[in-house]
């Protein structure tokens, strides 16, 4: 019995898989769904921006685990449909980082001055136009940097998963725990892995930033107020 | 004989309680060079912004080119592109380059080749004299540049009429010069102009006509040099002898 954790090295590997493409989904999801929320955010119509304040208030305002539980649990009992433990997660981890993402990407739409609103108006483009060539460019800049932190977030978030039984990169640590006789090895093993990750996207980012920054030509005062 | 390319009827905007255009009326002709003057806060900027429907209007009518201004329609699209605006803080668009800058609406907007938009664009910044900064950013521009850069931007529509809102205002003394005197061509291929601004020689050197706007009206329109010898208004006269000095 007493095995040691080092035979299940590829069980972790292949579960700190699942969490990356888990964390992955719901982080896409998230930011396509941000994305909406931002622009009804920053709308000129009313309702638009009623209806995507509450839903930012909302999912920020409530742990991810009640929106799991509502999903793995509520979701069956409401609408009748059984939603796998992946399907929950996802839900669940989605709502929440689009509830962050609209945050970030309206501060970045924010950041664009409204000189360039009132030039590419005045050229006679409309909304889509100026947001696809004009304020979007700009706002990605702004944008990026704090999308990084959402995805380190969503991804450690994405442990909640184990409480539903979904079997990803904390709960395959906590069932080698069990079998290999109660350790404490395990969930270093997890921590290390966990901190592994989130620092090689960390890394990523940093060096997506910098390739998105198109020298300092950008930032500088003058340019675009 | 031509009519008028845009008429103004008693034109009236408020900002909540405050007045700023006070029931303005006038019309302009193809090839005019109008030079707005006046204390600032007189609303000669907002008449400009409401020209192009980045205003809208609580009274009276503005018609361009026999079609009615409305900022809130759809229509304002069709107006816009005919007219080329030029703003004090430039708003070049920081992540493109000067071409880039230049390429974008007649491509976007009017949904030109980029081939031919592009080489069009070139002859431009030779009139402008930048065909050595095409391939800069604004922020590498100095503010003369980037608003000779905003000139060739605004003319890469063909458009019918030119609006400066105080083109010169932001800039430093030393590359103030080198944007008059692109306006000052552009003025003599006959383009109809709009151009509120403090430098009274230019309008005098440049200008057919000299409108003298305080508190939302206009006081004088004459041709530039009769008001300036001789300004017909008290109010008139005490502003031009401050600002001549």
């Amino acid at each position: 019995m007493n095995q040691s954790w080092v035979a299940f090295l590829p069980l972790f590997v292949k579960a700190a898989g699942i969490t990356i493409w888990l964390s992955w989904l719901a982080l896409m999801i998230g930011a396509f769904g941000g994305t909406l929320i931002a622009l009804m955010r920053t709308s000129r119509f009313l309702p638009l921006r009623l209806v995507a304040l509450l839903y930012t208030e909302f999912f920020r305002s409530i742990p991810i685990l009640i929106v799991l539980f509502f999903a793995y649990f509520g979701v069956p009992l409401v609408l009748g449909i059984d939603l796998p433990p992946f399907a929950a997660a996802t839900c669940a981890l989605a709502l929440h980082a689009s509830s962050t993402m609209s945050e970030v990407v309206r501060a970045g739409i924010e950041s664009v001055g409204k000189g360039q609103w009132e030039a590419a108006h005045a050229s006679g483009m409309r909304y889509p136009a100026i947001m696809r060539y004009v304020v979007g460019p700009q706002a990605i800049r702004v944008i990026l940097p704090p999308s990084v932190g959402v995805y380190v977030a969503t991804l450690k978030e994405s442990s909640l998963a184990s409480i539903i039984g979904y079997i990803e990169l904390t709960k395959t640590g906590l069932l080698v725990r069990e079998s290999t006789g109660g350790g404490f090895a395990p969930l270093l093993v997890l921590a290390v892995i966990y901190f592994l990750i989130n620092y090689a996207i960390s890394l990523g980012g940093a060096a997506l930033e910098r390739r998105f920054d198109v020298g300092q030509k950008f930032l500088t005062v003058g340019a675009g107020q | 004989m031509t009519g008028p390319i845009l008429e103004i009827d008693t034109l009236v905007k408020r900002f909540g309680s405050r007045t700023i255009l006070d029931g303005l009326t006038m019309s302009v002709h193809p090839g005019e060079v109008v030079c707005f003057v006046g204390p600032s806060g007189t609303g000669k900027s907002t008449l400009l912004r409401c020209v192009n429907g980045l205003e809208d209007i609580q009274g009276g009518e503005i018609r361009f080119e026999g079609e009615k201004v409305e900022a809130r329609s759809k229509r304002i699209v069709a107006v816009r592109k005919r007219i080329g605006m030029i703003f004090q803080q430039f708003n070049l668009y920081p992540h493109l380059t000067a071409l880039e800058n230049v390429v974008l609406a007649p491509v976007v907007v009017h949904g030109e080749a980029r081939k031919e938009v592009e080489a069009r664009a070139r002859v431009l910044f030779e009139k402008v004299r930048l065909s050595h900064r095409i391939d800069a950013y604004p922020a590498q521009m100095s503010g003369g540049e980037q608003q000779r850069v905003a000139i060739a931007r605004s003319l890469a529509a063909n458009p019918h009429l030119l609006m400066f809102d105080e083109p010169t205002s932001a800039l430093d003394p030393e590359t103030v010069g080198d944007v008059l005197a692109v306006m000052r061509d552009l003025a003599l291929e006959g383009r109809t102009m709009l151009v509120v601004t403090h430098e009274i020689r230019f309008a005098a050197d440049v200008g057919t006509r000299m409108v003298f706007m305080d508190q939302g009206r206009i006081v004088e329109d004459r041709p530039p040099r009769d008001m300036l010898a001789d300004p017909s208004t008290e109010r008139a006269k005490r502003f031009l002898s401050s600002i001549q000095g």
